[in-house]
């Protein structure tokens, strides 16, 4: 491969002479009388203006700033890669039946080059339904991008897809990687980094499309938009469609394809709702709810790996403190901002943790055995209905282990508290009716 | 409610009675309490010389070095938190971070005495690529008189990329503009910085200023 092949389907700042088929474009645009950044598509505000009088742009400052002195270069997409066997696929796992079936409708959908939808539950083994589609996808040369909006999604699939698809070479992308990019037919990547490619993907697999914060960035649905080709098609993953998502399917502009039962036959762990009046008080007081206490030491004695979410990074400390005078040692604490945060998953996974205490960060994407959940304040806004569903789908995805409690402690029964039981409740009910065996 | 300059979270300003009681319009401050708490202030124990966050008030050991009379304040530490406004604001390039700290940078060249303020200058290259002068960024409509320039071509390596010896050995950097004298002569001269790290840069420029005839030099950084 020539050392071109980097601005294959990309745009960058940098220049490589001499490279054939190069175009070239301002990187931020002139539109009326307002300026546009041609990366993220974001109007520039108009107090944006260095003293040098270059417009700058500050909404994708993170991939290194754009001024409209600079230029943006790429070279269309060439597809040029080596013929696959098999479309690379390792894989010698087994699709239940169920998972065949949905295996088989998104497959269809992507070589129909259809804009689609794949709803399954927490644990129904989304990344496996799309390998079959996958293999084909590349063996045709095609190139596809598998993203997500959380790096840790990312990261526990890069492992599993580099398993999985041997005969693929890879890269995986996001904000501070350690490898430097490199051309090849399936990038694993977080969302903003799609901001970096223009038109050159023919299939984009999107995981946990309602996650934060792609849900609410049209920067970042624009970036979905712009780095596929113009005849390319997106698959979205998730268990929790959004009001966009399901409006779409209501009027046929998205292909869906249902899966209400996990992998194993089991059905979904229902959320326990304990009502705990003022616990924030009573936290406050160095007291956690009692009810609560007495569960999490349940598990702690029996030596169950159980995860505690709490609404905001400021409880963290206090909770783990009257965590501490409770006796129950041996757990750690993991937020957004945590240096650790990969290691500390890591250990917790590999127990060597009891507890993990954490923020909402951990509420998709992630799998630890046999673990058990609590939610303190479910009722808070940060706790959005997608969320407490995902937090609670974390609970039996093993099959040797399908059973698990989820325990939700609020100060009331709050609107999207009860949204998520109904939610789980009727994912249940269409479950059953597929055969689906309660724990 | 505003929105904070440098996470982009919308906020509300506290408000006390204090400030009502003022009847002035209410201060709109650019960053929020979370991020105003990423940085802090140098309190009153500090070295009388370079004013150095430390425990007692007596000359710091690497001034004590220096053997000379520097007189600098600075306004907060140079800690992990102004670390990464520096990274975002400088290295990063967003000139709008400057609003941020533009209030407490006002607050501090009030509390200094003086009669010509001279921000440090930057050199041809870094104006082409960065596109604004960090220090000056921070001034809000205070007269300031550009008596510095850059001599020396563009640095390979920036001095924040330097070992303390690497940067004690740099040669003198600056040089008068010309019809400088005239503006420097018996003057009272403030030098403005963004971050005091060796002394080496600043002590050469207020050399060049004391060429120019000034009776005093003093300077004020953001960052200690």
């Amino acid at each position: 491969m020539t050392a071109f092949s980097d601005l294959f389907g990309r745009r960058s700042p940098v220049p490589l002479p001499g490279a054939p088929g190069m175009v070239t474009s301002h990187a931020i645009a002139a539109v009326g009388q307002r300026w546009q950044c041609q990366r993220c598509n974001q109007w520039i505000a108009a107090t944006d203006r260095l003293p040098n009088g270059d417009w700058y742009c500050r909404t994708c400052l993170q991939l290194g700033r754009l001024t409209s002195r600079d230029r943006l270069y790429t070279i269309p997409e060439p597809n040029r890669f080596a013929r696959l066997v098999a479309g690379g696929l390792t894989w010698h796992g087994q699709l239940s039946p169920l998972q065949m079936q949905a295996a088989q409708a998104v497959r269809k959908h992507a070589l129909g080059g259809q804009r689609q939808l794949l709803w399954a539950v927490t644990g129904a083994g989304k990344t496996e339904i799309v390998y079959p589609a996958l293999a084909d996808a590349l063996a045709r040369g095609w190139r596809v991008a598998w993203v997500s909006p959380r790096i840790d999604v990312c990261l526990e699939l890069a492992p599993r897809l580099q398993r999985d698809f041997g005969g693929v070479e890879q890269c995986v992308l996001y904000g501070g990687q350690p490898v430097p990019y490199h051309y090849c037919q399936l990038t694993i990547c977080t969302t903003h980094q799609l901001l970096r490619f223009d038109q050159a993907f023919d299939w984009i697999i999107v995981d946990e499309v309602d996650a934060f914060p792609l849900a609410t960035s049209p920067m970042l649905q624009v970036a979905i938009d712009r780095a596929q080709k113009a005849q390319g098609s997106c698959l979205y993953l998730t268990a929790t469609p959004g009001e966009r998502l399901q409006r779409e399917i209501k009027q046929r502009k998205l292909a869906v394809t249902y899966l209400p039962l996990r992998y194993h036959g089991y059905l979904l762990p229902r959320l326990q709702l304990k009502i705990s009046w003022r616990w924030r008080q009573q936290l406050r007081r160095g007291r956690l709810p009692a009810g609560l206490q007495r569960q999490l030491r349940l598990w702690w004695t029996t030596r169950r790996p159980f995860l505690v979410f709490v609404p905001h990074v400021a409880d963290l400390p206090v909770v783990m403190a009257v965590l501490m005078q409770a006796g129950l040692s041996g757990g750690t604490t993991v937020h957004a901002a945590d240096p650790d945060r990969q290691a500390k998953v890591q250990a917790f996974r590999e127990g060597h943790y009891h507890f993990l205490l954490t923020t909402t960060i951990l509420e998709r994407g992630v799998t630890f055995p046999k673990v058990a959940v609590a939610i303190l304040g479910a009722d808070d806004p940060v706790f959005s209905t997608a969320a407490l569903v995902q937090i609670a789908g974390r609970v039996g995805r093993l099959a040797s282990d399908p059973g698990g409690q989820v325990l939700a402690c609020c100060h009331s029964n709050a609107r999207h508290v009860q949204r998520a039981r109904a939610m789980i409740t009727r994912l249940n009910r269409q479950g059953r009716r597929q055969g689906g065996r309660p724990c | 409610m505003l929105t904070c300059v440098w996470c982009g979270r919308a906020f509300a300003p506290a408000i006390t009675v204090t400030m009502i009681w003022q009847w002035r319009p209410l201060p709109q401050p650019a960053l929020c309490k979370t991020c105003r708490d990423r940085l802090t202030p140098i309190s009153p124990q500090h070295c009388p010389q370079c004013g150095r966050q430390q425990t007692t008030v007596e000359v710091c050991r690497d001034c004590r070095r220096w053997q000379d009379s520097l007189y600098n304040r600075a306004v907060y530490r140079y800690d992990a938190g102004m670390k990464a406004y520096m990274q975002q604001y400088k290295f990063q390039g967003d000139y709008r971070l400057r609003l941020g700290l533009q209030a407490a940078l006002r607050t501090a060249l009030d509390r200094m005495d003086y009669d010509i303020l001279v921000p440090i200058p930057i050199d041809e290259r870094t104006w082409q690529t960065r596109g604004f002068n960090q220090v000056t960024g921070w001034l809000t409509g205070q007269h300031f008189q550009q008596a510095l320039a850059v001599t020396a071509t563009h640095k390979d390596r920036p001095q924040s990329a330097k070992t303390r010896q690497e940067r004690l050995l740099t040669p003198q950097p600056f040089e008068l503009v010309t019809g400088a004298s005239d503006l420097l002569v018996n003057q009272r001269v403030l030098l403005l910085d963004d971050v005091y790290t060796t002394g080496r840069t600043l002590r050469h420029a207020a050399q060049q200023i004391y060429l120019g005839g000034a009776k005093a030099v003093t300077s004020l950084t953001l960052a200690r």
